[in-house]
């Protein structure tokens, strides 16, 4: 329900009709660039967010309009009820945020030693600073690398370092830019499952973006994507895979050679005398005529239907024709 | 930001020193290696003038240069490309991510870097200045000259961070960095006693904040003692603090208005 000030009590995030302009260039040349053009969405407590878009789509001005760094050109937003380019030091020390690879820990100290500094610049006493950092390495498994030299970690223990920073004062809403960049895959998987584990214990509203399709996979639970500054797509991740594209991937396992199937709609992108994997646009024909004509060869061993991978989903959506 | 924050961040600031030995020795060595040359100097040209120069033994100015670059080699001298590197680059944004001023931020975490080695600069040039110039002019001045080097090295780091705040502006801070050296190397009276200038160049450094950087901790250590110079210090250090205060939050709202 809105207040009187139109804050609404329990939401993570407000946007409403959000807009950044830009001057550029020389006096004589100089040109507005629209970064962000009038995005409007509302995000609950609790939720996991994939906010994603090409380069150069307007995150960054969007997130760091949400984090108080810039003031907005027109519309409004408010985090956890704070409109953050007013109050951005209260916001500051509810939420927190890890922008890829700046660090917050400094190389030449252990991660304890900076995580005590950063205690300090939130005003965690003594008691409250132990019983966090001792929580979160238990969390994060990195009861092990908080006394060594931040230089000497492997850059996955470093990243649950950082992450160990940026929730150390229990922030409400986490604001992540590309966290896994650089991450071995084992890291990345490693890491995934923190946010979810942090998301699932603490209720911490997650807002994630990131280039990786698997981030956003395992982590999101809803895909807010922008383009030229505008959201062009706002929903579930499980609904954005099945419902954006009318394809469907056909793998099938073959017992004797057979032919190419010949099917307006269908695409055969692999084909070797034990298999073959077929896209059909369900569009100009459903998967059961296909499925059909596969069944009655003599030669089917296994056959899998399967969505097409969510990179062709979002790569779909960013092509989309602006409106 | 609470009471613990300011000593909390400067010595952890400090820590990041000592953790490198190998560059405190290199100071040591600098330190040491340009006291003794200097110091030399000016002990020779006070020889050839009958034994002083501008008022100056040979045994007070030796303690003078072996104090004024205690205050000098002991600062990142690069600071104000640092900072302007920075700005320019976008990169002090993130700092706008804590609830604390991101100048005071910054302010404790450089002072809290210059303390260790202003130690060993103060140690190195006790010794260098004892081996060559004699026993100090004064046991109480020099005593004075200890808080002046601490608030020496506070103003020329507040002074360098107005200095950098002209990135949020210019974009750029190489120019500010060239300039700032050569006022502090002329008007600070770090390798030249300000009695040595002409008076009108006299009358014009001591209106200015940078002998409060280098002339007076330099100016007590070297046997005056005058307790109101430390004054002058806290007096411009006020005044530059202000003056930062104001062109950091203008700079900081000029990010936030057109971009990092």
């Amino acid at each position: 329900m809105a207040d009187a000030s139109g804050i609404v009590a329990g939401m993570g995030m407000t946007v409403e009709r959000l807009t950044k302009t830009f001057q550029v260039g020389r006096r004589s040349h100089r040109r507005t660039i629209e970064a962000v053009r009038g995005i409007s969405f509302a995000i609950e407590r609790g939720e996991r967010v994939a906010y994603i878009g090409p380069n150069g789509a307007g995150k960054s001005t969007s997130i760091k309009i949400l984090t108080g760094i810039l003031h907005p050109t027109g519309g409004q937003a408010t985090v956890l009820g704070i409109v953050p380019w007013q109050q951005r030091r209260v916001l500051a020390a509810r939420i927190g945020a890890l922008f890829g690879q700046r660090s917050m820990l400094w190389i030449e100290l252990t991660p304890r030693q900076s995580l005590h500094m950063l205690a300090a610049i939130y005003d965690l006493d003594r008691n409250r600073e132990r019983r966090r950092i001792g929580d979160l390495a238990s969390l994060l498994g990195a009861t092990d690398l908080l006394d060594t030299p931040v230089r000497n970690l492997s850059l996955g223990q470093r990243m649950r370092c950082e992450l160990a920073a940026c929730m150390l004062h229990e922030p409400e809403v986490l604001f992540l830019d590309e966290p896994t960049i650089g991450l071995d895959l084992l890291a990345k998987q490693l890491f995934r499952e923190l946010l979810v584990h942090l998301n699932a214990e603490h209720d911490t509203t997650i807002f994630l973006t990131s280039h990786d399709v698997a981030d956003i996979e395992h982590v999101a639970k809803r895909a807010i994507v922008i383009n030229h500054g505008e959201v062009i797509y706002d929903d579930s991740v499980a609904t954005m895979r099945r419902t954006l594209l009318s394809t469907k991937v056909i793998e099938v396992g073959l017992i004797a050679p057979m032919a190419a199937l010949d099917a307006p709609g269908v695409t055969t992108h692999a084909h070797t005398d034990r298999g073959m994997k077929l896209v059909v646009d369900t569009a100009v024909t459903s998967i059961r005529e296909v499925l059909d004509a596969l069944l009655d060869g003599p030669a089917l061993g296994d056959i899998t239907v399967v969505d097409p991978p969510l990179e062709d989903v979002i790569a779909s959506i960013y092509t989309r024709p602006r409106p | 930001m609470s009471a613990r924050t300011a000593p909390v961040t400067a010595w952890t600031s400090a820590q990041r020193v000592v953790a490198q030995p190998g560059g405190l020795l290199m100071t040591a060595v600098i330190d040491a290696m340009v006291v003794a040359v200097l110091a030399g100097v000016w002990r020779a040209a006070a020889g050839a003038n009958g034994g002083t120069i501008a008022g100056y033994s040979a045994a007070a100015v030796t303690w003078y240069i072996a104090t004024s670059e205690a205050g000098t080699i002991s600062m990142n001298s690069r600071l104000i490309d640092d900072i302007g590197t920075d700005i320019a680059s976008g990169a002090i944004a993130v700092e706008l991510l804590r609830p604390v001023s991101v100048l005071r931020q910054r302010l404790l975490v450089e002072f809290g870097r210059v303390l260790p080695r202003l130690a060993v600069c103060i140690a190195t040039g006790f010794i260098v200045a004892r081996l060559t110039g004699g026993r100090l002019p004064s046991g109480s001045a020099a005593l004075l000259a200890v808080p002046s080097l601490v608030l020496a090295i506070a103003c020329n780091i507040v002074a360098q961070h107005v200095f950098a705040a002209g990135s949020f502006w210019l974009r750029e801070s190489r120019a500010m960095w060239f300039l700032y050296q050569k006022l502090v190397f002329m008007l600070g009276g770090m390798l030249i006693p300000l009695e040595v200038f002409p008076s009108w160049l006299r009358t014009m450094a001591v209106m200015t904040p940078f002998p409060s950087m280098a002339y007076t901790p330099a100016r007590l250590a070297s046997g005056h003692f005058e307790p109101g110079l430390l004054g002058v210090q806290v007096a411009w250090l006020a005044v530059l603090g202000g003056v930062a205060a104001f062109v950091f939050g203008r700079g900081e709202r000029r990010l936030q208005v057109i971009g990092g």
